[in-house]
């Protein structure tokens, strides 16, 4: 309570303060990003898409960089800044894009762009109730726009932008609309956060998020080696022990308040072959680990994961757990688990496809799945328990017959649509580059398997030939394959 | 015409004294998008004996010609079992049907009618005397049931209706309805299509009439018979009011049912255990080297201990011929007066259980003659039951977590729309239940939590799969109440086959709660296994 009362006290003289010095700085540094990008078609995966366009903000810090959002900068071909006050569009490019948790930094082909213009500085994390502006392009006009509003809540919180990543966010309560993209959200003159998500007034009122400078130097540093390594995870799922029955069997009799339950340890994970379903984790780095999950770090109560958030690719964690009723140490090394890529929504990459006598074969994404209008159980299942039910052990990559371009040769293929692929001239398929190499395979047929109770698809190899250019040149289609 | 039906009498009692079956049922014998043909119209007539309903020993002259119809109001109060709260049962319904009254007394109704039933009545159409009915003999896959008549002389003015096979596509028959003072209102009707579909079982696929026939609600419900010249050609038991169409449980499956309604204990329709796929593809047929021109219908599917399974018959044959019908290319035989229809017809309802019959498949190249003996599907090998009725659900409650065992009448408590909106795992589960190894058992599961001390942070689980507890595997709600029952130490470890992966139970502590769940939840009992508490 005494503290709350504290903060308070700073934040009235704050806030003053922060108007004053805030409104000259970003300006110079504000600059408005223009995108032409073409989104990829995962229903006609060889076709090149839709052409679109939008509008974003972003702002220029040191080292002639400019960050802005990825979902500004995602699937662009063109890309022109504009500087606050100055009418020349100039070319940028991407430097790098993190689309786990939504950041870019931007070049400009011509370096001289940057003259006059004034780096921003990076801050902390505001104070609850404290007062913050957003800059940024929305709309309501062309020119810069400044709102203002003060911080709601600082939480661990899904980004939308790739759909299966949650980090720390900042939400505040300053009007924040489309165009507001990677725009600064400003205290004290320094950036406290970049907006980059909100609800639509249909939903909730003034209710916007920011990315917070923790999130914003983590991106930084990662991309100080010249690439960019995404999120670090600890590949396993982790439950809460409250229960009594449960502390006390699992050993946790002399641990105050301590310990959280392994639940799945995911292939190939950092946590693969060193946790096991049903250890307990008692600390992270040191770290006590609270029966809830949280820890204390930087005089905050979070989540545990922030530990594993704001490490590097091959970094360590050292873990105290009980297995088995034994204490034991374990240290992970971090990597990034291949599993959940499929559940995320992709950018700047193309559909990949194999079309062979009319039948596309695509792997099972959520870029996939979000085109098909009726996802049978099956497939709804292999998609949503994927990585939970460990699905990735048999299938790394699970191929569906997704679509039958009908000619001569395939008429009778149609009702097979949305299978999933199991073998293709008796060979397993595990990804789709096994697809187009089971269709190398000699004999007189192709017999292609899906899974369930289905007769087997028979493709006579003889006609096939003059099929799959008579197809191509029917369907317009520019290309065999994309793996 | 007297000495004739007298006959048929004697011939049918000869004919099926010897068979004896047992309780059967028919495997869905058709593919998910499989289009049952439209058969063409036969217009041989037929030269067949009819067959008659009445198994009864004593032949009776043919009833004088009477006003009154063979029929009588049904009304049956149902409680179905809440399958989310299994110590539930839920409101009471009436539904309201009009049943058939046969030759020997009986009355044939739907299965739907009678499902889950807690009090049957007959109603008499003219005078409104009601008398209570008891459910003999219930077939749920076939949509057919049959009570027994309350007294002797209960329906003695209402003369018995036999059985009409030889109706046809394109033939008009009568629907029978009720006014509400009993007068008798028909309404007639046109058959459009014979085939093999769906019964409401959906496990099932069974000859169905469909007509084309312009209805008005009388009777609460469309449970209502169809006739021609007095007999009976079928029972509704669908009707769209929109499209006007109805759909008939026909004659053929009545006679199949009531033939083994005659034995004790009761023998339903046999199956095969298969599934077939056509073979219309001309790739296919080269692949499979078969010649164009000839049928076969291509085996996807060998339900493992099944009739098919026990033939030999393996996944890949075609199928050439059954019993010496020859089999197209669509899986369809030519019926004598349907013309083309699926196998699935001839193997359910014209045999019977019991049976061997020669399957011809063509195999490797070459034809290969197996014999099959046709049986009832054995339910007790089903992983997830395709409905339950009449029983009450099994569910074992300890320290306040509900287990249940998956059934599809579980994933039906989400609506109409189940398949949908049921947990996933568990439709998935049910749906793909034969792709699961031969000894995975029955499917445990965590149905809910009733909060008391012991759950302290189990309160969101939910239909998370029981695989062991205390290291026994548990393949049954049986198995489970063993484990519960026999600890052997502080603690039940509850292995689960998914996150959180493991919940424990202190075993004092939750015999310590057993009192106050029942008493604060309102749980008669907190255990029910084979139906019984």
């Amino acid at each position: 309570m005494l503290r709350i009362c504290r903060l308070l006290a700073v934040l009235l003289l704050a806030a003053p303060a922060a108007g004053l010095c805030a409104a000259p700085g970003p300006a110079a540094s504000m600059v408005r990003i223009s995108t032409t990008s073409q989104q990829p078609d995962y229903e006609v995966p060889w076709n090149p898409g839709n052409v679109g366009g939008g509008v974003g903000a972003g702002f220029v810090i040191e080292g002639n960089r400019i960050m802005t959002n990825a979902h500004v900068v995602s699937n662009a071909t063109f890309i022109t800044v504009v500087k606050e006050g100055d009418p020349t569009p100039w070319e940028a490019r991407v430097l790098y894009v993190a689309h786990d948790c939504d950041l870019a930094l931007l070049g400009v082909y011509d370096e001289s762009f940057f003259k006059g213009t004034k780096p921003l500085e990076f801050g902390g994390i505001p104070a609850l109730e404290s007062t913050v502006s957003a800059y940024g392009y929305p709309i309501g006009g062309d020119r810069l726009s400044v709102t203002r509003g003060i911080v709601s809540r600082i939480d661990f919180l899904p980004y939308s932008h790739s759909e299966v990543d949650s980090h720390l966010a900042i939400q505040i309560d300053a009007a924040i609309n489309p165009g507001n993209s990677g725009g600064p959200v400003m205290q004290d003159g320094k950036v406290v956060g970049v907006a980059f998500q909100g609800y639509s007034g249909a939903v909730a009122q003034n209710v916007g998020y920011m990315i917070p400078t923790p999130v914003i130097r983590r991106f930084l540093e990662d991309v100080k080696d010249g690439s960019y390594d995404r999120y670090m995870d600890l590949a396993a799922t982790y439950y809460p022990l409250v229960n009594p029955a449960a502390r006390e069997a699992l050993g946790l009799d002399g641990e105050q308040e301590a310990g959280v339950l392994v639940g799945s340890v995911f292939d190939g994970g950092a946590a693969d072959g060193k946790l096991q379903s049903g250890d307990v984790i008692l600390s992270v780095d040191g770290h006590k680990v609270f029966a809830d999950g949280k820890i204390d770090l930087d005089d905050e109560r979070i989540e545990m994961s922030e530990i594993f958030e704001r490490k590097f690719k091959g970094d360590e964690v050292k873990l105290d757990i009980i297995r088995n009723g034994e204490k034991q140490q374990v240290t992970l090394v971090l990597n990034r688990p291949w599993p959940f890529s499929i559940q995320a929504r992709s950018y700047d990459t193309r559909p990949r496809f194999v079309l062979v006598g009319g039948l596309l074969f695509q792997p099972l994404n959520r870029d996939f799945i979000d085109t098909q209008k009726n996802v049978d159980t099956r497939l709804r299942y292999f998609f949503d328990y994927y990585t939970t039910d460990h699905i990735y052990r048999e299938h790394p990559e699970v191929v569906v017959l997704s679509d039958v371009l009908t000619d001569q040769v395939n008429t009778y293929v149609t009702p097979f649509k949305g299978g999933i692929v199991n073998r293709i001239n008796g060979k397993p398929i595990r990804n789709l580059q096994d697809v187009a190499s089971a269709f190398e395979e000699p004999g007189e047929f192709h017999v292609i398997e899906l899974l369930g109770e289905g007769r087997p698809i028979v493709l006579d190899r003889s006609t096939l030939k003059d099929a799959s250019a008579r197809i191509k040149d029917r369907y317009g289609v520019s290309s065999d394959q994309n793996l | 015409m007297i000495t004739r039906s007298f006959i048929l009498i004697a011939l049918f009692c000869l004919l099926s004294a010897p068979a004896r079956t047992e309780a059967m049922e028919v495997l869905r014998q058709y593919l998910p998008g499989e289009e049952a043909a439209t058969p063409a119209p036969t217009p041989e007539p037929e030269q067949t004996p009819e067959p008659v309903a009445e198994p009864g020993p004593t032949p009776e002259p043919e009833p004088p010609a009477s006003q009154q119809p063979p029929v009588v109001r049904v009304n049956v109060t149902s409680q179905a079992f809440n399958f989310s709260q299994p110590w539930r049962k839920g409101t009471p319904a009436i539904r309201q049907g009009l049943g058939v009254v046969l030759v020997d007394g009986r009355i044939l109704v739907t299965a739907e009618l009678v499902a889950n039933h807690t009090y049957v009545e007959l109603e008499k159409p003219e005078t409104a005397l009601k008398a209570p009915a008891r459910v003999e003999v219930v077939d749920y896959d076939a949509n057919l049931a049959l009570l027994a008549a309350p007294a002797a002389d209960f329906l003695q003015s209402i003369p018995g209706a036999k059985l009409d096979e030889s109706a046809e596509v394109g033939d008009r028959i009568e629907i029978m309805q009720l006014e509400p003072n009993g007068t008798p209102v028909s309404t007639t009707a046109v058959i459009t299509t014979i085939e093999v579909g769906p019964y409401p079982v959906d496990e099932n696929a069974f000859l169905v009439f469909k007509l084309s026939v312009p209805l008005q609600s009388r009777e609460n419900s469309f449970t209502v018979p169809a006739f021609r010249d007095g007999k009976l050609v079928g029972l509704l038991m669908r009707y769209d009011p929109r499209s006007q169409t109805a759909d008939v449980v026909p004659a053929p499956v009545i006679t199949h049912f009531l033939q083994a309604a005659a034995k004790t204990p009761y023998a339903g329709f046999p199956r095969a255990g298969l599934t077939f796929s056509d073979t219309r593809d001309p790739q296919l047929r080269r692949f499979a080297k078969l010649s164009n021109g000839t049928g076969g219908a291509y085996v996807t599917k060998v339900l493992r201990g099944s009739p098919a399974d026990e033939a030999g018959i393996k996944a890949g044959d075609v199928l050439l011929s059954v019993d010496g019908r020859p089999i197209d290319q669509d899986g369809n035989y030519e019926d004598p007066r349907f013309g083309k229809i699926s196998l699935a017809h001839y193997v359910s309802t014209a045999l019977q259980a019991g049976q061997t019959i020669p399957v011809v498949v063509w195999r490797d190249g070459a034809e290969v003659t197996l014999d099959a003996t046709l049986a009832p599907r054995d339910r007790t090998r089903m992983i997830s039951q395709p409905y339950v009725f009449d029983t009450a659900p099994d569910f074992i409650v300890a320290g306040g977590i509900v287990f249940s065992e998956l059934s599809r009448q579980f994933l039906r408590e989400w609506g109409p729309r189940w398949p949908g909106e049921a947990p996933l795992r568990l439709v998935y589960l049910d749906r793909f239940q034969n792709e699961l190894p031969p000894d995975r058992g029955k499917i445990v599961f965590i149905s809910g939590v009733l909060s008391t001390p012991n759950t302290v942070g189990y309160q969101d689980l939910s239909y998370e799969i029981v695989e062991e507890v205390n290291g026994k595997p548990i393949r049954s709600l049986r198995d489970l109440a063993d484990a519960i029952d026999n600890p052997d130490g502080k603690f039940l470890r509850i292995k689960l086959a998914e996150d959180p992966g493991v919940v424990v139970l202190d075993v004092e502590k939750s015999k310590a709660e057993e009192d106050r769940i029942q008493r604060e939840y309102g749980l008669p009992y907190l255990r029910r296994l084979g139906g019984e508490d």
